[in-house]
């Protein structure tokens, strides 16, 4: 992802008030973590696998922080069990930051990651989860901002799944 | 030693900490001995103590309790390595370890009974207070050490497998109901809006 990407990108969560982020390091939209180490405005929170990450986030937005779980496309299935478990079903806000790997535009698609890509969107309406695909930086702050709106509204995760542009 | 009475000493000592549970027999006993709005029962096996990292770390000024058991542990054992390097100074983790899935009604018996050692799996992720008791007067060393000092502390209490939660009649507060009572009281307590939005 091209650096003014990343920065756009974490210009939008703070925008939006996202202030704590759980993440297991990927390949698509890593360049944005740099960036959010070094803002105070953040807490970040590196953990061992994306299904503490849901829960971890949870556990801070229940404490009054606004949180993402950021992770690679497959860690939609390694988090399933905890995304429902205390996400839907708990009914705690909180984004999903996912990068789209095997989906239709990811640049750097390929039999490692298909089998997830084609599979991404129906895994998430299974569970119950309103989400986004976003290909390029137009409007990003709007997108983010809304998603925020949204989770906060429903009280559940609420997932951006981000392909095309973000995965050069 | 009984988790029952380590609940039932611990329960009258509890002022402003929040208390985080698992599944188990242990959410239906404290449910019964603990009516403060500052406890979430979770309801949910391999969670517990990834929400108490979470509210630890949310609200750093505020002691945090969880009990996990050693099944809901076993399933989430990646939340070890996280713990220590994050070292929550306001949390303690006091981990019931009956040696049994005493849930599935026929006592299967977990990795514990076997050879695995949860406190020394946690020493080995670098959590620095990580210690294994199997008697009642340990259990009160150690929650009262939590009650009054700082630093992150991971006890695994050796309990005997205990049915007390059987003979329990069970709440009929749902799980929505207890998040609710939580971050409302959160919300007065913290003197801060919690979930965002009116209607």
């Amino acid at each position: 992802m091209e650096a003014a990407l990343a920065e756009k990108i974490v210009g939008s969560l703070k925008a939006a008030g996202v202030n704590l982020i759980t993440f297991v390091p990927e390949t698509r939209l890593s360049e944005m973590l740099p960036l959010i180490e070094k803002d105070e405005f953040f807490k970040l929170v590196p953990v061992s696998s994306e299904a503490e990450g849901v829960s971890i986030a949870a556990g801070a937005a229940l404490g009054g922080k606004v949180c993402a779980a950021y992770m690679e496309g497959p860690g939609i299935w390694v988090s399933s069990y905890n995304i429902v478990t205390v996400g839907v079903r708990y009914g705690v806000p909180m984004l999903l930051i996912v990068g789209y790997v095997g989906s239709m535009a990811d640049k750097r698609n390929t039999f490692l990651y298909v089998e997830y890509g084609i599979k991404m969107v129906a895994q998430l309406e299974s569970m119950g989860i309103e989400y986004q695909i976003l290909r390029d930086g137009d409007g990003l702050e709007t997108k983010i901002a809304d998603a925020v709106r949204m989770m906060n509204a429903l009280k559940k995760p609420v997932a951006l799944l981000f392909t095309g542009e973000f995965t050069i | 030693m009984i988790r029952y009475d380590c609940f039932e000493w611990l329960a009258p000592q509890m002022k402003d900490e929040l208390v985080v549970t698992s599944l188990s027999g242990q959410r239906v006993e404290w449910g019964h001995l603990s009516h403060r709005d500052a406890d979430l029962t979770l309801g949910s096996m391999g969670n517990a103590l990834a929400v108490g990292m979470g509210l630890a770390i949310a609200l750093p000024h505020r002691k945090v309790f969880v009990f996990e058991s050693d099944g809901s542990l076993l399933l989430s054992l990646f939340n070890l390595p996280t713990l220590a390097n994050l070292n929550p100074p306001n949390l303690a983790v006091f981990v019931f370890d009956n040696q049994k899935y005493s849930g599935t009604r026929i006592s299967w018996p977990t990795a514990t009974a076997g050879k695995t050692d949860l406190a020394a799996i946690a020493k080995g992720a670098g959590v620095e207070h990580s210690v294994l008791i199997r008697e009642f007067e340990e259990f009160k060393r150690e929650a009262t050490g939590a009650l009054k000092e700082s630093g992150l502390r991971f006890v695994v209490c050796k309990i005997e497998e205990s049915l007390v939660h059987r003979k329990i009649v069970r709440s009929n507060v749902d799980l929505l109901e207890t998040k609710y009572k939580f971050v409302r009281y959160l919300e007065r307590t913290e003197g801060k809006p919690i979930f965002a939005g009116r209607g």
